[in-house]
């Protein structure tokens, strides 16, 4: 794939002498109110998006539980439920309402327990959330380990070690899963599957789920570091005698990992959607159990919360990394902005 | 292998446009793939024969169990085992691959079509319409593109042919993304503002220079993706959102294996056919990005 062009410009050497004549108010204030108002957007659409996909259920839960002929009845009493949770109004009209409760804060109650489903997903998100860091951690770790290998090891080790990402990436996460809880719970006994929620079994679950996601950030840790020892500082150090690890860590590991910010930004969707598979096989209670009952179940207020959140989530982070992004990176600079700052290479894509 | 050449990033090309480091460089590597590409081709082919004619790669019947038989770890008889009650595993994988294979392709169609013409249409047009097209995209990227398959799978009913468009629908902003980003590009070039100065219409500009122009990164971009939709069918398959049990998807089959930890091989043997049609997907990717 040809490179993905980022939007940004990488300051020329000259770029200094002409700045500012034409533009009084802060680059970074216009770009950073851009980044914000896109987000909002972007949040709102997702809302709207998600309920637009749930509302073309054929057929609605509400009615198909009034409809069973064990609850018993009467049409009169159908009709008061179905107008009191507002499912007699046209789809727009739902829509609107339920934006606008939304936009109070109000996520709805979900359709089997009766309870706010802010309350529901409240109880379990810790579950969740110390999960998905724990595996963005490990994620991180081993990247940064697989990167470190493929440099500083001799060639005969490091070649292969080139493969991993790839290999990671190719490995349905639910396997690796299965895998570790064979090896690790059923044959050495390290930890219980009984004990879901135990340190053990939550690193394990991390490493399961940060294996896929480490992948990508090593493909693109990998890629950045063989640019920045193609460039000529990196020769000019090497022939001045520096050793491989000493360049490594003194020269080519800064640039190369400013980038990766934005990448570790962009698998936050990919930790939130695989901690649905990963929870149901470690067998813990989270966010990706609720789902699954949910969607079993058809418990639409619920998915369509979860979705929300999901969203607010990734924009919130790709928000925060973009705007403190060009405050860590000086090589970024945002006149030639007018989207995002991206200045990553390839990988990121996918 | 894995490195990413970031120093060919080669503009668009007119069309018989001379490149002479590109003939040299691009022809040579084309001619003879490296062994490993090769090999995931022989993958690919394989399993896209296991798809189309089952019956010529296994005599038994994928449904028919010999209780006698249950749980034999892989052997010159049962090359991948059999399963609890006694069903030849290979001849599940194999019978199961269609669907599998199927799916991804589906989904894969899906991702071309409406991605690329949404990122078509945004790259070309421009103006308030790119911008509206760029925030659906932007839409479509923020939901967590696993949770959106779920939810779409869950709209259209548990199928497998659902859990494709849903992993389709899923894939859509990539595509659109990269498209837009590719027409961008080649909209910029000198010779596409020549032809339009020669008073080539914009659909001419369109058929003849963009869209060939842009055919080589989706079609990267798409072949790659057939790798990750099969992970995503296998992992909804695996949750119970594809067709119910007598199908024997390879998720499917990895999520009843699971149920015998005694019997690993109903777990493995599925994961492996999965793991190296995954591979050899993101190799000839791989390939086809370095030999741009």
């Amino acid at each position: 794939m040809a490179q993905t062009r980022s939007s940004t410009t990488v300051r020329k050497p000259d770029a200094r002498l002409t700045r500012g004549a034409r533009r009084t108010s802060s680059p970074y204030l216009v770009y950073a109110l851009q980044r914000v108002a896109q987000a909002v957007a972007v949040v709102l659409l997702a809302y709207c998006f998600t309920f637009l996909v749930i509302s073309v259920l054929p057929g609605d839960p509400v009615t198909n539980t009034l409809r069973n002929p064990e609850n018993n009845f009467t049409e009169e009493e159908i009709a008061r439920i179905v107008a009191y949770y507002g499912l007699d109004q046209p789809v727009h009209v739902q829509l609107w309402e339920s934006l606008s409760r939304f936009l109070t804060g109000d996520l709805g109650v979900s359709l089997r327990s009766n309870l706010p489903v802010s309350r529901l997903i409240g109880e379990i998100i810790g579950s969740t959330l110390v999960l998905a860091v724990s595996a963005l951690v490990v994620a991180v770790v081993l990247a940064f380990g697989i990167a470190y290998g493929t440099r500083n090891l001799p060639a005969p080790l490091a070649r292969p070690l080139r493969a991993f990402p790839s290999l990671f990436l190719s490995v349905p996460n639910f396997v690796i899963g299965l895998l570790l809880i064979n090896i690790f719970a059923f044959q050495l006994g390290l930890f219980q599957v009984i004990d879901s929620e135990g340190p053990a079994a939550t690193f394990f679950a991390a490493v399961a789920l940060g294996i896929p996601v480490s992948a990508q950030i090593a493909e693109v840790l990998i890629a950045n570091l063989d640019h920045e020892a193609r460039q000529e500082y990196a020769g000019f150090a090497t022939s001045r005698g520096l050793s491989r690890s000493r360049l490594f860590w003194r020269h080519l590991l800064k640039p190369s990992s400013l980038p990766v910010v934005t990448v570790v930004a962009l698998t936050v969707g990919e930790l939130l959607g695989g901690a649905l598979i990963t929870e149901t096989i470690f067998g813990r209670t989270g966010v990706g159990s609720l789902v699954q009952r949910s969607v079993t179940t058809q418990d639409l207020p619920v998915l369509q919360a979860v979705v929300v959140l999901a969203a607010i989530t990734f924009v919130v982070v790709n928000l925060v990394v973009d705007l403190v992004y060009p405050l860590l990176d000086p090589r970024v600079d945002l006149r030639g902005a007018t989207k995002r700052v991206r200045p990553v290479t390839e990988g990121a894509s996918a | 292998m894995t490195t990413i050449t970031t120093e060919a990033t080669e503009g668009p090309q007119a069309p018989g446009g001379w490149k002479p480091s590109a003939l040299r460089r691009g022809r040579g590597s084309r001619r003879v793939p490296p062994l490993g590409v090769v090999a995931s081709f022989a993958m690919l082919l394989l399993v896209v024969g296991w798809s189309l004619a089952p019956g010529l790669f296994t005599g038994q019947d994928p449904a028919r169990g010999v209780p006698a038989d249950a749980f034999q770890g892989p052997s010159v008889a049962h090359w991948f085992g059999t399963d609890h009650l006694g069903r030849d595993e290979f001849a599940r994988v194999v019978h199961g691959s269609a669907s599998s294979v199927t799916s991804a392709l589906v989904a894969v169609a899906i991702g071309v079509l409406v991605g690329g013409l949404i990122g078509l249409v945004a790259g070309f047009i421009g103006s308030w319409v790119d911008v509206a097209l760029s925030r659906v995209v932007d839409v479509l990227l923020a939901i967590p593109s696993f949770l959106l398959a779920v939810v779409v799978v869950s709209a259209l009913g548990f199928e497998t042919i659902n859990a494709a468009i849903a992993t389709g629908v899923s894939a859509v902003a990539v595509f659109a993304r990269v498209m837009r980003s590719e027409v961008l590009r080649t909209r910029r070039a000198v010779f596409v503002e020549a032809s339009l100065l020669l008073g080539g219409s914009r659909m001419h500009v369109l058929l003849r220079h963009v869209l060939p122009n842009a055919s080589r990164s989706v079609l990267n971009l798409a072949v790659l993706q057939f790798g990750l939709s099969i992970l995503v069918i296998a992992g909804l398959a695996f949750l119970g959102y594809g067709d119910p049990p007598p199908a024997s998807d390879w998720g499917l089959l990895v999520s009843s294996g699971k149920d015998y930890p005694l019997a690993p091989w109903l777990v493995y043997t599925p994961a492996l056919v999965t793991i190296a049609t995954v591979l050899s997907a993101n190799r000839i990717s791989r390939w086809l990005r370095k030999t741009d």
